[in-house]
């Protein structure tokens, strides 16, 4: 509203600015343009006067030069007696075209301008939106701001708080999730040196640089699961990851050796125990099906294709398995952990749109059993998409 | 809500710029005074519409406002206040926004200080400058609206081309756009007496301040632009015969002529037709520089608009604006009365001769630049013209130019004495013979050239001096009388001698660059150093450091002159992480007139670099007689002639005699 009050000031002001001249001119009082003329012929002559001063010019030809600037200021001066004489305020003769000329721009100043003026800008304009600045974006109340709001409020934090490790600690794994592992990492790195080190943040960071060096252990990352382990001989991830690089070193009796150590702890049913077996077939060992039914993974045949594909190939073959689950279910229907895993998928491969459609699909396929469904929205959350 | 208030005020005054188109050229060609008293409130109308759309933009800027387009595609949040203010016209949408503010503060300029002005001109020139207002105002909201909104707003920004996050570009744009947009309401004055079909004597006195105030701010926006590119774009150069500096540096040639035309139709009423279709140029060619710039055709740092449609109506309005005013002019001009009469050998000779230079100076570089896009055009060959060619062209047309300035002010209007003009520049011309000399001996004779260059700089400048002491005549009067006639001179005659001298320093510091600079590109180790000049560079070694929002790779050079350190520099390798854009920022220190330029290339992994090292003597004089040239503009701006009271009416006619004079 006030919006439109300030829109409304400004077109009065501009109607106005067109119609006050137009009433108050007829009063003012005419200056002849062969009076200029003659003003400027007089300065002309003092000009001269000056020239002949300095010796810029001698006798005579400052007399010539009078001469001829006096021939032109009478010329002006009888031109301007002439026009004052035959130039009343308003000719007779025109009154009418006068009258009709000051009607056409006065409607044009009271319609044409309004109603131009509105009509560009409902064309053009966003009166709905409001300013947006910055600083009371990052300020509002955090209940139903977006995800990349919430992280932009705490950078700004940070930046004014560079020493705040529980912020960099917080912030760290929402970077993870928002597909941003380098600055997950550098994260990590900061809450480790301003906290503390342990088990979690380590293994974090690391997981942080592997994800962000595309699944390659890096000696950083190495290190930094080495200093976990150190800590906690039996923490499970660390020793994922240190088994993961033994096998991309291709020390295969040592990775070997690593993933069934690990296996030996699966307590079953752990999702990651299904990933050291496909490691394990990777490496040419059949791993015993620990307890827990598991939802099933990609066949040994598939596993060995994959390893044989350009990074491309293994995209296209994730994307073909996607496109499988997403039909099969989408007919036939499935479980809350096939939604799941599918939901993941997509994550993963960054569709999100596709995502919202899943997440909507599940809801929908799910409605009839509330626990499902809530672990589908729970899930939604946690990638971002919750609403 | 600021914003869309901007927004609105934006489309508010384009309506009223359709107004002021018709309007007043409407009562002005009626006779009609009702109608012609439109034209000046609404150009302050229009002048403070656009402000408020400005501000509003800059308001979006400084507050990092995401839900606009152009903040999000042109700034950044952690980018430091002055370039969120700088940013704002830092690109297209905003730059034209800048071009209009501009454009509509020269109407509501001539509305509120040209009350001397005869009302049919006044109006007539408001309702033209109405014309390009709406012209350009349509551009903008049919193709770079600036206005345009984002839901949901992102949350941080795109940044700023880190090349244009500099003071130089703070400073550069605005200048260079007074400067060209200020030549826009001298255009308006000639097309105004071209429609009315009268040039009056009073015109060329109404229409010189205007073209000295655009003259002098176009002056200064070259001068920063070249300093700019000199320290930004790190290769030591201060003029490159870019095809966007020419855009620049054509309207600043016509202008000159027309400042200089102009003098000689207020004085003589001579070259009235002339100096009407030299208005109409000068306009016309910074619409073509708009153009060059604006539409995308050049590819180079300057031009960050690329879209075709863009390009396509900026044409349609340069050949509408072009072509409809020379149009005019080739139907009108002829019913101008011609003036003066005036012998070959004469003051206005003189600036006959110095339209004729620029004139065909213009030209040439106007050929230069466009030449390779026809080319292009045409059959898709891609050619750059470059130094060589306007080395070979404008060259020379410079040399009798300069040659000829110190004449031209000693010589009397109408009818002239060269011979005696000659003898009172004796000693001015001894002079220049002895600094060709003096520089021949020092730098050897193979470089004479560079001498005679030194010569022609001397002698305009001391020319220059010499017609100041002249008009003191210290000889026949004695000192105390010498100087009471010093400084009773109008401020005009200071303001040609300043001008001139100005154009004989930056004269001076080129033939210096050109001839006399040493260049040394090499691979160097922290612990090296290097002999440049009579200086010698020690080289520490390269920092890394952390800027708001770039890093950068610091080179340190101790600089030693005689064993003892006398400056730092510290030029630096500059990556802006939001484009990932690399940067030069050179190391320049200034001994005297004269400085040493230091840039850094590529790095080495071994705390080694590659740099460039120039000793480069009397560089900053390019800029200071610039800067001296402008100072001449003020000086003449401010002359007390060129405010001309208004005329009493005609019944008081005996009074207004009375005190005619100065």
């Amino acid at each position: 509203m006030t919006l439109w009050i300030a829109f409304s000031l400004l077109t009065v002001l501009a109607a106005l600015a067109v119609l006050v001249p137009l009433a108050r001119a007829g009063r003012q009082a005419a200056t002849a343009a062969a009076l200029h003329d003659a003003e400027v012929y007089k300065s002309q002559l003092a000009e001269v006067e000056r020239d002949l001063d300095r010796g810029l010019i001698s006798q005579e030809a400052a007399q010539a030069a009078r001469t001829e600037i006096a021939r032109r200021l009478i010329a002006a001066d009888r031109e301007a007696q002439r026009s004052s004489g035959s130039e009343p305020i308003a000719p007779q003769g025109d009154a009418a075209g006068r009258t009709s000329r000051l009607r056409i721009v006065q409607a044009a100043a009271l319609v044409v301008v309004p109603l131009g003026a509105v009509a560009a800008y409902v064309a053009f304009g966003s009166p709905d939106l409001p300013d947006q600045p910055l600083s009371a974006r990052l300020e509002a109340p955090a209940q139903g701001r977006s995800l990349p709001e919430l992280v932009a409020r705490v950078e700004r934090h940070l930046a004014d708080n560079p020493e705040d490790g529980r912020g960099w600690d917080v912030v760290a794994p929402v970077y993870m999730r928002m597909g941003r592992p380098q600055d997950a990492a550098a994260a990590y790195a900061r809450a480790i040196r301003l906290l503390g080190s342990n088990v979690q943040r380590e293994t974090d960071r690391g997981e942080a640089l592997v994800v962000a060096n595309s699944g390659i252990v890096s000696a950083e990352a190495h290190a930094a699961f080495e200093r976990a382990v150190a800590m906690d001989a039996q923490a499970v991830k660390p020793r994922f990851f240190l088994a993961l690089a033994l096998t991309q070193e291709n020390r295969k009796d040592e990775a070997i050796a690593a993933w069934q150590s690990l296996l030996a702890d699966a307590q079953g049913g752990e999702a990651w125990a299904e990933a050291v077996r496909i490691e394990l077939a990777k490496l040419g060992v059949e791993a015993p099906q620990v307890a827990g039914e598991g939802v099933a993974g990609p066949s040994r045949e598939q596993i060995e294709a994959a390893q044989d594909m350009s990074s491309g190939d293994r995209q296209q073959m994730i994307r073909s398995m996607v496109d499988g689950l997403d039909a099969r279910l989408t007919a036939d229907g499935g479980s809350a952990q096939e939604w799941m895993q599918l939901m993941r998928a997509l994550d993963v491969l960054g569709e999100r749109e596709r995502l919202r459609q899943v997440i909507a699909r599940a809801g929908e396929a799910l409605k009839d059993d509330p626990a499902a469904a809530a672990g589908v929205r729970d899930l939604a959350r946690e990638l971002g998409e919750g609403s | 809500m600021i914003i869309e208030i901007g927004h609105f005020a934006l489309i508010l005054a384009f309506v009223l710029s359709v107004l002021q188109s018709v309007v007043p050229v409407w009562g002005a060609v009626k006779g009609d005074r009702r109608l012609m008293a439109v034209a000046p409130p609404v150009a302050g109308m229009q002048f403070l519409l656009v402000g408020i759309a400005f501000a509003a933009l800059m308001q979006a800027y400084m507050v990092s406002d995401f839900s606009v387009l152009n903040v999000v595609e042109n700034s950044h949040s952690a980018k430091p206040t002055l370039y969120k203010i700088t940013g704002v016209w830092g690109n297209h949408e905003g730059s034209l926004l800048l071009w209009v503010l501009i454009l509509v503060l020269f109407g509501a300029l001539v509305a509120a200080f040209g009350r001397n002005i005869p009302m049919e001109l006044k109006a007539a020139t408001l309702g033209v400058q109405g014309w390009v207002t709406a012209a350009f105002l349509l551009f903008m909201l049919a193709t770079s609206n600036p206005f345009l909104r984002l839901s949901p707003a992102p949350m941080e920004g795109n940044d700023l081309n880190p090349i244009l996050q500099d003071v130089g570009l703070a400073i550069h744009p605005p200048l260079l756009y007074v400067g060209y947009v200020g030549f826009s309401i001298v255009f308006s004055f000639a097309i105004a007496a071209l429609i009315l079909g009268r040039v009056d004597a009073a015109w060329a006195r109404w229409v010189r301040p205007w073209t000295l105030l655009a003259w002098m701010f176009l002056t200064l926006g070259i001068a920063m632009g070249s300093y700019w590119a000199y320290y930004e774009l790190g290769w030591g150069g201060y003029w490159f015969w870019d095809p966007v500096e020419n855009a620049s540096f054509m309207p600043w040639l016509a202008g000159t002529a027309l400042l200089h035309s102009a003098i000689v139709m207020e004085k003589r009423g001579a070259l009235k037709v002339w100096t009407v279709l030299l208005a109409i140029l000068t306009f016309s060619l910074s619409l073509l520089g708009t153009f060059l710039v604006r539409s995308g055709v050049l590819t180079s740092v300057h031009a960050f608009a690329t879209d075709p449609a863009r390009g396509t109506f900026i044409l349609g309005i340069l050949v509408l604006f072009i072509g409809g005013s020379l149009a005019l002019y080739a139907w009108r001009a002829p019913m101008l009365k011609q003036g003066g009469l005036f012998a070959p050998i004469s003051r206005e000779g003189a600036l006959v001769l110095n339209n004729l230079l620029l004139t065909v100076a213009t030209a040439s570089v106007l050929v230069g630049t466009l030449y390779p896009l026809v080319l292009e055009v045409l059959t898709g060959e891609k050619i750059s013209v470059g130094p060589p060619f306007f080395n070979l062209t404008f060259g020379p047309l410079m040399i009798p130019l300069l040659m000829a300035i110190p004449f031209g002010p000693f010589l009397a209007w109408k009818r002239g004495d060269l011979a005696a003009v000659g003898q009172r520049l004796y000693v001015v011309a001894g002079l220049a013979l002895v600094a060709i000399l003096v520089s021949a001996w020092w730098h050897g004779t193979q470089q004479i050239l560079a001498a005679l260059g030194v010569g022609l700089a001397v002698w305009v400048i001391c020319g220059a001096a010499a017609e100041i002491l002249s008009r003191a005549r210290f000889g026949d009067v004695g000192l105390s009388t010498g100087l009471a006639r010093l400084a009773g001179l109008p401020r005009s005659a200071w303001g040609t001698a300043f001008g001139h001298a100005g154009m004989g320093l930056t004269l001076l510091g080129i033939v210096a660059v050109s001839a006399f600079q040493e260049e040394k590109v090499l691979t160097i180790r922290p612990g090296d150093s290097v002999e440049i000049a009579d200086y010698t560079l020690n080289f520490s070694g390269l920092a890394h450091r952390t800027g708001p929002n770039y890093v950068d790779d610091v080179g340190h050079f101790d600089i030693l002159r005689d064993g003892r350190q006398v400056a730092v520099a510290d030029p630096a390798k500059r990556l802006y992480t939001a484009r990932q854009m690399p940067t030069t920022e050179a190391g320049i220190v200034t001994f005297g007139l004269s400085q040493i330029y230091v840039s850094i290339g590529e790095v080495h992994a071994d705390g080694g670099a590659d740099i460039r090292l120039y000793h480069k003597p009397l560089v900053t004089l390019i800029w200071i007689g610039c800067l001296v040239m402008s100072f001449g503009g003020v000086l003449s701006l401010l002359d007390r002639r060129l405010r001309v009271g208004a005329p009493k009416p005609a019944r008081r006619k005996v009074a207004a005699a009375g005190q005619g004079g100065d």
